[in-house]
């Protein structure tokens, strides 16, 4: 015990002298060294520009995550998201997208500017407003979208920017390790942020995680997605919400953990999900009453069965017509010539 | 010398003054020319490069009158009516014209009259000459025909008839000139005589307002230029404010020393009259341009103008003075960075109707304009079941469908179950769809009806990745294209 009170005593005399740097005064860093709560009194709290305001940190919604990071998502600073691999920049899109949806319920109708360079909207693709609104319910109104053909104009136009207030959060995406986005440029983006009080999220796609000014790096891949939940349970072999592997890989606050986050379109929250645990969706289903799907012809449905009626196929079909084939011609209407249809 | 081909021959068609001292001629063959003088350096013509360098005195004359027209391939007309006060009368202006012209290394020759045809044979046939108002007749009459700017073959047949000055056309009579040359004849001398108006159509169209300033030294620093602009753009405010409008378009034009003009210009989300805000735009403009303006020698003359205006909204400010308005950071930032990067630099996303997936999304540069409202939502039935099942899209789309390698299906119309896409083998785990979503037929008649129908499926790899992929075509769609397999987006 001593001993590790002793090793303790030396991490927040150096985390002292770190913030001392940096130019914030750390309000308790020596507090907990007196109990042997050692999970809990882990967290520091800053004070700087961002933790002065009462509302500095977005929380997330999870609670295990909020706890591990202090509070949530600073909303003043540069948050870099990684994906190891540019075939992940759909999750890693997804998950800073999802964090822009949580801070437009804060301040709805501020637009969200996306920056780009040529090379990243080339391979990992451009961004789809239809996709965005659908998902995370930002409006094509909402979005404005730069790409420029070279780092050093996408790093200018970041700039600009982050120091807006007219903007809810800035995105700037890059793919790799340039040399130019270091330490300096970073820093520029964080103190602009700070200054403005809007996150930037710096969208990194296959990338190593290298030294940034950036207070928090998140480690972001995908992971597979729950099935479908209908009333008559989870739909087999369907692909339901959007979900994610979460890593934090850099934090000042918090240790190193991974989560498994997945990302509710509709009510724009996320639910962390325990490996193998269905109690939230259980949980889940009861407090939406309204039926995710509705029930097949022969189900007791309230409600008139608009349109078709659909068969779902035998459970374990690798296969599974998906609800959205609901949004093709029924049979009738569809032409002869163009063969079958593989419905159940 | 300068050769140009005509009727397959090569044939002198410019030349200096040491060959016309070695009585080389006009027109004169370039292997007789050859055959006189050896040693003559033959140079062929570059019609279009002489063109251009035409239009660059016309810009640079710009600093003398905005309607500048460009007059066959060796002329310029300047309309300086109203003009000549500001350089001290027209004989100041046209001195002042030659001499720059001179020190910028031409050779030109200018004439001044009240009508554009009697400065034209002025300027070619009198050398340097003011002609008063009301003396063309005088000046044209012991003029040769040419003089009078008709065709070479009229010009013959009226010399045929011992017609040889325009002197002796005036005194022919009218009535028979007309009916054995044309009417051209006589429209020509009757707009060097001032009997018709002769308009010159100009160059570029004529700025609504532009300020300018010449400078006694010329400026190089592009700081110096900013603040000039800033100057110059508290001037144009006034006009502004007068007229109760704001810039859309404006253009900054810069007359170096040595008769280089550079234009730059700008546009604007929203009308804007601030001298501190156009300031900041040219900044960035400046900047980027930073390559391609040379200030050479410096510029001695810096001209603002407003291209296009429209009509400015006053803002009413609160008690404290303060007038909230986010609407006008984004598009001052829009500005800039267009400014700076070119007008596709800042994108806004427009949903258009329509099922394809790469159509129904369009981006268009950002304006502050009306934007493009969504129809209010229809209520009838078709919308209905949408808001239940919203067909799912992905988050991110490839702007061209990239092709991938489907080895196989368990089943010919089903989803995949590995496929390769940028040489790299995906497991399908699970699968939705299809969607199918069918060619436009109102737009254009596919070819092949069954080869454009495309099945999405929605698909998961063993990581986790969501992907959404398409089938184009049919099996056994009695098409002679075999279907082919896409990526064309990725989930969150």
């Amino acid at each position: 015990m001593a001993m590790t009170a002793v090793a303790r005593e030396t991490v927040f005399a150096l985390r002292r002298q770190i913030a001392k740097i940096e130019g914030t005064l750390p309000e308790r860093l020596a507090a907990a060294t007196s109990d042997a709560d050692v999970n809990t009194d882990l967290t520091i709290v800053r004070r700087g520009i961002a933790a002065a305001l009462p509302d500095a940190f977005l929380p997330i919604g999870v609670e295990r995550l909020d706890a591990a990071l202090s509070g949530g998502l600073p909303k003043a600073a540069l948050s870099e998201i990684h994906g190891t691999q540019t075939r992940d920049a759909g999750a890693v899109a997804g998950f800073a997208l999802s964090l822009t949806s949580l801070i437009l319920k804060q301040a709805p109708g501020l637009p969200v500017l996306w920056i780009g360079t040529t090379e990243i909207f080339r391979e990992a693709g451009f961004p789809y407003a239809r996709g965005l609104r659908a998902s995370f319910g930002i409006g094509p109104e909402q979005l404005l979208f730069s790409e420029a053909p070279r780092l050093v104009d996408a790093l200018w136009v970041a700039e600009e920017a982050a120091r807006m207030t007219a903007l809810a959060a800035v995105i700037l995406e890059i793919r790799g390790n340039p040399q130019r986005l270091d330490l300096t440029a970073t820093r520029r983006l964080h103190a602009r942020a700070q200054g403005a009080g809007r996150p930037v999220f710096l969208l990194r796609q296959a990338a190593e995680p290298e030294p940034t000014a950036a207070p928090l790096r998140l480690i972001v891949a995908s992971a597979p997605a729950a099935p479908r939940d209908t009333i008559a349970g989870p739909l087999a072999g369907s692909i339901g919400r959007p979900a994610f592997t979460l890593t934090i890989g850099k934090s000042r606050t918090a240790l190193p953990g991974q989560f498994t986050l997945e990302w509710n379109p509709d009510e724009r929250a996320f639910d962390e999900r325990a490996s193998g645990e269905r109690g939230g969706e259980e949980r889940q289903r009861a407090k939406n009453s309204v039926p995710v799907v509705s029930l097949s012809g022969r189900g007791k449905d309230p409600a008139a069965a608009p349109g078709a009626v659909l068969a779902f196929p035998a459970v374990g079909s690798p296969a599974a017509i998906s609800p959205t084939a609901r949004d093709q011609p029924s049979r009738p209407q569809r032409a002869a010539h163009l063969g079958p249809r593989r419905a159940g | 010398m300068i050769s140009h081909r005509d009727r397959n021959a090569q044939r002198i068609s410019a030349l200096d003054e040491r060959a016309e001292a070695l009585h080389l001629k006009r027109d004169m063959g370039i292997a007789d020319a050859r055959a006189m003088h050896p040693s003559i350096d033959v140079v062929e013509a570059d019609p279009e490069a002489d063109r251009r360098l035409l239009e660059g005195l016309a810009d640079w004359c710009d600093r003398y009158t905005p309607l500048v027209a460009l007059d066959g391939a060796d002329g310029l007309f300047l309309d300086v009516t109203g003009c000549t006060h500001l350089f001290g009368g027209e004989r100041a202006m046209l001195d002042d014209i030659l001499s720059r012209f001179f020190h910028q290394g031409f050779d030109v020759r200018a004439g001044l009259a009240a009508t554009p045809g009697a400065a034209w044979a002025a300027a070619r046939f009198a050398g340097d000459r003011i002609v008063p108002c009301g003396e063309e007749e005088a000046l044209l009459a012991p003029l040769p025909l040419a003089a009078l700017r008709i065709e070479p073959a009229t010009r013959a047949s009226l010399e045929s008839v011992g017609l040889r000055t325009a002197g002796a056309v005036m005194a022919a009579p009218r009535a028979p000139l007309a009916r054995r040359f044309g009417a051209l004849l006589l429209l020509r001398l009757d707009q060097a005589l001032g009997r018709l108006d002769e308009a010159v159509s100009p160059r570029l169209p004529v700025a609504p307002l532009s300020v300018e300033r010449h400078l006694a030294e010329p400026v190089t620093l592009t700081e110096d230029i900013e603040r000039l602009v800033g100057m110059l753009a508290a001037t144009l405010k006034t006009d502004l404010e007068r007229r109760g409008e704001g810039a859309r378009t404006l253009a900054l034009l810069l007359f170096r020393v040595d008769g280089a003009v550079s234009r730059i210009a700008i546009g604007t989300s929203r009308p804007m009259r601030e001298p501190r805000l156009i300031q900041r735009l040219f900044h960035e403009r400046l900047a980027a341009l930073e390559q391609d303006i040379d200030a050479g020698y410096g510029f001695d003359l810096v001209r603002l103008s407003v291209l296009t205006s429209a009509a400015f909204d006053m803002q009413q400010a609160d008690l404290a003075g303060e007038v909230i308005d986010d609407g006008a950071d984004i598009a001052l930032f829009a500005d800039r960075i267009r400014a700076r990067l070119g007008e596709g630099a800042v994108l806004q996303p427009v949903t258009v109707e329509s099922h394809l997936p790469e159509r129904a999304v369009v981006t268009i540069p950002f304006t502050e304009a009306p934007r493009r409202t969504t129809p209010p939502k229809k209520p009838d039935r078709l919308q209905a079941p949408k808001t239940i099942f919203p067909p799912e899209r992905p988050i991110r789309l490839f702007r061209s469908p990239e092709p991938i390698d489907v080895p196989a299906t368990e089943m010919p119309e089903g989803p995949p179950l590995n496929f390769r896409w940028r040489r790299a083998l995906y497991r399908v785990t699970r699968a939705e769809g299809p969607e199918r979503i069918a060619a436009e037929w109102w737009r254009e008649v596919p070819s092949d009806e069954a080869a454009s129908t495309r099945d999405y499926f929605r698909i998961e790899d063993a990581d986790g990745r969501r992907y959404w992929l398409y089938r184009q075509g049919l099996y056994g769609g009695g098409s002679q294209v075999p279907p082919r397999w896409f990526l064309h987006g990725v989930f969150a």
